[in-house]
């Protein structure tokens, strides 16, 4: 296995699971678990935008961190 | 796939994809616009549905394969505009089955005294999916017998409170009045039109219906009459049996008046009804899902994973099992509240695709069989369109926005599949770098206090701002190894 098949790999999946968490976090974030909205200062009135910029960065990251990961 | 599904079945089917919990909260506001007069808005409604009604039931008789909309603008159009409807067919079912799912879990606490966390929420939600995929799985008939059940106690129900409403000795005299004139009703119109949508399941469901040149176009009308006569009957009662002024405060109008007209075996009653009209719904839209996507699988713009046809009963499972696994994520998370809103929206745009597929053919495919021929043609398609525009008109700010990034997503999917892999995965490499360098001066915007957190204890900001500066790094060399991938292999 080359060296860059191994680096992508390892980017990959650290890009998927970032992605994964950014999705995540939008979700607990959404629900205010744990006070998330009160500790980070999120005025109840943004916490749509903040979900939906999350989950379109979690959503993308995840797509590009597969292909790095599946890349044959 | 078999043609299992009879009349009744199919009918059944138009019926219970329209018949959904919605139609049990959403008279309040309607009421609220147009007074009584909203039984007005309500034929108007029924009217405008069975213009488009009409062309699914030509469409639907001439080309009887499975997918609906998206096989009738593929055969008019291709290309593009038939990915565009079957995208949106697909999503407004899955986000429709996911409300429904979600719906049917707050109806439980009307029924059996419990309370309702949202983790139980989920978890019921993902329950019943589970439990009608199943069914949906083990056969297109046994999937239509339970629908076909299920409405029919649906309309016992609500023809007893018909009846039970009508004959009640302290029913009121009944007089058109419009808070608002015109203009009132023509927002209730366009507001309540949401209780028709769905009946169209009856297209999506074509390849599995017997004897489809007769059966498909008389299940449609069928189903939309059915609706038109049922939902202003409900109108009518609820109007006489309860005050104006209370429905319009009531967050589920019918069954407080259910409770006015036949007291609490009303109230039991129309509960009871508002959860199977959800389970209904749910069943409708599962099925309705996996024949789009296996329709667009069939053309090669979804995985051909989701084409294959279960060997022992001949129904395409895993395009059920795909769409119940991200219904369930769309339920559980409560992303369903944000997006479902959406559903509207793409079931209008197919309202409109279909009326133009049916124009199109019409002037391009004149030798086409038509077991069944639209009345009045072209002013009846024509009539689909520009009531479908209207609808648009007056759709919420929020849910044409929504919608648009829909489109957006539309147009990504569309070139997913045509641009080929290498030039997709360098294009995300493009998109990665973007995101590190948003996250990088986003890092930098918080640590150099250009973006305040107010009251964040400053360890919580340094945790952040180390989070998002591993995020960025992550990114751009993720962005630079897809930018300079060579090949796929």
């Amino acid at each position: 296995m080359s060296i860059r098949r191994k680096i992508s790999i390892v980017v990959g999946l650290a890009q998927s699971v970032i992605g994964a968490f950014a999705t995540v976090f939008a979700f607990l974030l959404y629900h205010n678990f744990a006070e998330l909205q009160v500790a980070l200062n999120v005025p109840p009135k943004d916490v749509l935008l903040y979900m939906l910029i999350l989950i379109v960065f979690g959503l993308l990251s995840i797509i590009s961190g597969l292909f790095l990961v599946n890349e044959q | 796939m078999k043609r299992e599904l009879g009349l009744l079945h199919a009918t059944m089917l138009g019926i219970g994809g329209a018949i959904s919990a919605g139609v049990f909260v959403m008279l309040g506001y309607a009421v609220t616009l147009a007074g009584t007069t909203v039984v007005i808005a309500l034929v108007l409604c029924g009217v405008i549905n069975l213009f488009t009604m009409c062309s699914y039931a030509e469409l639907g008789a001439a080309l009887p394969k499975a997918g609906g909309e998206y096989t009738f603008s593929k055969v008019a159009y291709g290309g593009f505009v038939s990915f565009f409807t079957g995208w949106f067919e697909w999503l407004s079912n899955m986000f429709f089955a996911a409300l429904s799912a979600v719906g049917f879990a707050y109806m439980i606490p009307y029924i059996i005294p419990v309370s309702m966390p949202l983790a139980a929420v989920a978890i019921v939600a993902i329950a019943v999916i589970a439990i009608f995929s199943a069914i949906n799985i083990r056969g297109v008939k046994e999937a239509g017998t339970a629908e076909a059940i299920m409405i029919i106690v649906l309309l016992i129900i609500l023809i007893a409170y018909i009846l039970g409403g009508a004959s009640n000795p302290k029913i009121e005299a009944f007089q058109l009045y419009a808070p608002e004139g015109i203009l009132g009703v023509v927002k209730a119109t366009a507001y309540i039109f949401t209780v028709y949508l769905g009946a169209e399941a009856v297209a999506v469901a074509q390849a599995e219906i017997k004897n489809p040149s007769k059966t498909i176009p008389r299940a449609i009308l069928l189903s939309a009459a059915v609706l038109i006569v049922l939902y202003v009957l409900i109108a009518y009662v609820t109007l006489r049996v309860a005050p104006l002024e209370r429905l319009s405060g009531e967050s589920a109008p019918i069954i407080f008046a259910a409770e006015q007209a036949l007291g609490k075996l009303g109230t039991v009653l129309l509960v009871i009804g508002g959860t199977i009209a959800a389970l209904s719904s749910l069943n409708t839209s599962i099925m309705a899902q996996s024949r789009v996507a296996y329709a667009l699988s069939r053309d090669g713009y979804f995985p051909k994973a989701l084409l294959r046809i279960h060997p022992k009963f001949s129904t395409p499972h895993v395009a059920v099992v795909v769409g119940a696994i991200f219904t369930a994520v769309l339920a559980a998370t409560g992303v369903v509240n944000f997006v479902g809103y959406a559903t509207d929206f793409g079931f209008i745009i197919g309202f409109a695709l279909v009326n133009l597929s049916l124009m199109k053919l019409r002037r391009e495919k004149p030798l086409l069989d038509r077991p069944f021929k639209v009345p009045f043609y072209p002013f009846t398609p024509i009539a689909g369109i520009v009531t479908s525009v209207f609808l648009l008109i007056f759709i919420d700010v929020g849910v044409l926005s929504l919608g648009m990034v829909l489109c957006v997503l539309a147009v990504l999917a569309y070139y997913i599949r045509m641009v080929g892999y290498l030039r997709f995965r360098v294009a995300f490499g493009g998109i990665s770098l973007g995101l590190g360098g948003f996250t990088a001066i986003l890092a930098y915007l918080i640590a150099s206090g250009f973006m305040p957190f107010n009251g964040v204890s400053p360890i919580t900001i340094t945790a952040i701002v180390l989070i998002l500066l591993f995020a960025s790094v992550i990114q751009i060399i993720a962005g630079l190894l897809n930018v300079t991938a060579k090949s796929r292999t």
